[in-house]
């Protein structure tokens, strides 16, 4: 069979539902996309726990500080289950680090930000995971299946995330009007990354993640959803998103002040609030432990 | 035995070994805690993360029977003290410094604990044997995971044997302490609480180290700790620490969280 | 310094008594030893297995040929559905003819 009418097949195998594992045969440029997607996903898990991590230490109540160390040790977690499946397509992941932490590769916007209260810790372990989840669970269907049985593993493990994160949340609404203030601007400072978070509208006609069923969900597909659940979830209990044109049509379907793609590209580019800060503190912490890494890829083996 | 049984001198002891051992635990969870997400490596990260989080685990269950012994909560107990309130034992003040360290530190701490769970495991008062029996089951992983990076840092090579040695010598005294630091422990012995005083428990722990330590040819323990074992006088440290762990609860005191 | 590469360990794990070993994902350690407490993290932190096989992937023998595994002839006599459709018709015969079937025939 030639090459380009191989191609066609694969292109036809995975259009109609079929599945690729690491030991196919797959085009080059599926072998290029799959890795990108799935080493920005891995990239995104990993400094995803850096806006979280500084509130490990403050957890107010024991078990609150059990719940968030749970959960930051599943986004490590998350992690190296990612860098893994992307590792056996070929990419090395030490190669994948330094080209994370030289701002060679992307992670996903809602990780350049600050965050300024114990509030921001509910507000994201329940919205931001929430739109997190809503592309997660699509992916369960990829046409990579080694990435797609990850993906059931990592929603698995998500669910009890919302839960921890909605428990924080109603927690505050229902505490004293301090408690309700900080959640209330959490919410307002969060809302637009939220929004930016599944990215522009795309032509799916174009969009190669997409015809290769790498992913198979178009971006405003997940926003339209993550709204439909949590738009109403958010305002039941008191809290009002900070979009004055947000509401649905006669379709059902959800309009909003369109969010600022300029702000996006600059962020995940590496010129978000809190980008350089994090990456050089991840720079920091790597060069130091690089002794360990030595090490134990040196010391004898053990019985 | 109920605490209704125990004699006002012996229930006193056992709330200050109670509340010792909580903020022991208490602190190394928190210390440990700070690896999260900037481990050597991600494998080793998830580890070190449930090695932390049981800490805080077994922190919550010592609170627990401290507060049905004495009154109060958890939460309370744990949270609600100034920094010179904390018993926490003199290993416990230093901050996570570099893997080397934390490996040291927690290889001490896992081994004395290990000891002193021993010497409760058949307490005359049940609830905490109850307690120590399921520490000791979780325990029995960090035992394993300590010894081997002991191992593998003590022959990995120059480097590594050097920072873990020089870890352990600055540790030791300190060390010490965790078996140390606890009046009344003579009349916790005589009643059964213990099974025997902590200086017995801390000979046969360092005893049970001793082969390890000669064998991978690390320093080992000066003959005696010289200070206060469990305070006061907290580190600069500790202090940043309690700032970081009472934060939130003091920027709004009625709040419920 | 030299160092020996991190290897690839594939774990399997049973969910609950009685049931099967099936694979789970796959981590990276430098030994057996951590990997197999890598494994009791990532497989089982969650007190979600009772059991775990924690096995170098160089180990596993792979074998995905078609002309083994999904060879062309008719095997339909290796399988209960090769039976199906043919015992209802003739079932169906039988039971006519000795008056055994619906509505007493």
């Amino acid at each position: 069979m030639s090459e380009s009418a191989r191609v066609q097949e694969f292109n036809r195998h995975v259009a109609s539902g079929g599945k690729v594992e690491a030991t196919d045969w797959m085009p080059e440029e599926y072998r290029r996309a799959v890795c990108r997607f799935v080493e920005m996903h891995a990239n995104s898990e990993l400094m995803g726990v850096l806006p979280e991590r500084e509130w490990i230490l403050r957890a107010p109540t024991l078990k609150r500080k059990l719940a968030l160390s749970a959960k930051v040790q599943d986004e490590v977690g998350h992690a190296q289950l990612l860098y893994r499946v992307a590792e056996d397509l070929g990419k090395p992941r030490q190669a994948m680090l330094a080209d994370l932490l030289a701002g060679r590769t992307k992670f996903h916007n809602v990780f350049h930000y600050p965050t300024e209260s114990w509030a921001d810790v509910g507000i994201i372990a329940w919205l931001v995971d929430a739109a997190a989840i809503v592309a997660q669970q699509a992916l369960r269907e990829s046409s990579y299946a080694p990435y797609a049985r990850t993906m059931k593993k990592i929603c698995w493990e998500e669910s009890v995330h919302i839960l921890h994160g909605r428990d924080v949340v109603l927690t505050m609404v229902n505490g004293t009007a301090r408690q309700r203030a900080l959640v209330q601007d959490a919410l307002e400072r969060w809302w637009g990354p939220l929004m930016q978070m599944h990215g522009p509208r795309t032509d799916p006609a174009k969009d190669r993640d997409l015809a290769w069923r790498i992913k198979n969900k178009d971006n405003e597909t997940l926003r339209q959803e993550f709204l439909t659940v949590y738009v109403p979830r958010i305002r039941e209990i008191g809290l009002e998103p900070p979009d004055p044109e947000l509401r649905q049509d006669d379709t059902g379907r959800w309009r909003y002040t369109e969010p600022d793609w300029k702000e996006l590209y600059a962020v995940v580019t590496g010129h978000g609030p809190r980008s350089a800060e994090r990456l050089a503190f991840r720079r920091l912490h790597y060069a130091e432990t690089q002794w360990v890494r030595d090490t134990i890829m040196a010391a004898p083996v053990a019985a | 035995m109920s605490a209704q049984a125990l004699e006002t001198p012996v229930r006193s002891a056992l709330g200050g070994l109670l509340l010792a051992m909580a903020d022991d635990e208490f602190v190394l969870g928190y210390w440990d805690s700070e690896w999260t997400g900037i481990a050597p490596v991600l494998e080793e990260d998830v580890a070190f993360a449930s090695l932390a989080q049981d800490e805080i685990g077994h922190a919550q269950a010592l609170y627990q029977l401290l507060a049905d012994l004495e009154g109060g909560d958890p939460d309370e107990l744990a949270y609600g003290r100034p920094p010179e309130g904390y018993r926490h034992a003199r290993l416990l003040d230093h901050p996570r410094t570099d893997w080397a360290f934390s490996v040291a530190r927690r290889f001490l701490y896992d081994t004395a604990d290990a000891a002193r769970l021993d010497a409760l495991a058949a307490s005359a008062y049940e609830p905490l044997a109850e307690v120590v029996a399921k520490m000791r089951r979780e325990e029995t992983y960090h035992l394993l995971h300590m010894h081997a990076w002991v191992e593998r840092l003590a022959t990995g090579g120059e480097e590594p044997r050097a920072r873990l040695a020089a870890a352990l010598e600055r540790l030791w005294p300190d060390a010490l302490c965790v078996l140390g630091g606890i009046d009344g422990d003579d009349l916790l012995a005589q009643a059964g609480v213990l099974a025997e005083p902590m200086a017995a428990v801390r000979r046969r722990w360092l005893a049970g180290l001793a082969p390890e330590l000669a064998r991978l040819d690390l320093p080992g323990p000066p003959d005696a700790h010289t200070g206060p074992c469990r305070g006061p006088g907290r580190t600069d440290d500790f202090r940043w620490l309690w700032e970081q762990f009472t934060m939130v609860r003091r920027s709004d005191p009625e709040a419920v969280w | 310094m030299s160092g020996q590469p991190m290897q690839v360990y594939e774990v399997f794990r049973r969910e609950r008594e009685g049931g099967p070993m099936q694979h789970a994902g796959n981590l990276l350690a430098p030994d057996p030893e951590l990997a197999r407490h890598y494994a009791r993290e990532f497989y089982g932190r969650r007190q979600e297995s009772v059991r775990l096989w924690i096995v170098p992937r160089s180990a596993i023998l792979d074998l995905d040929d078609p002309d083994l595994l999904q060879p062309p002839f008719d095997r339909s006599f290796k399988k209960p559905a090769g039976y199906s459709t043919e015992i209802k018709a003739k079932l169906a015969e039988a039971r006519s003819r000795a008056g055994t079937g619906k509505d007493g025939e």
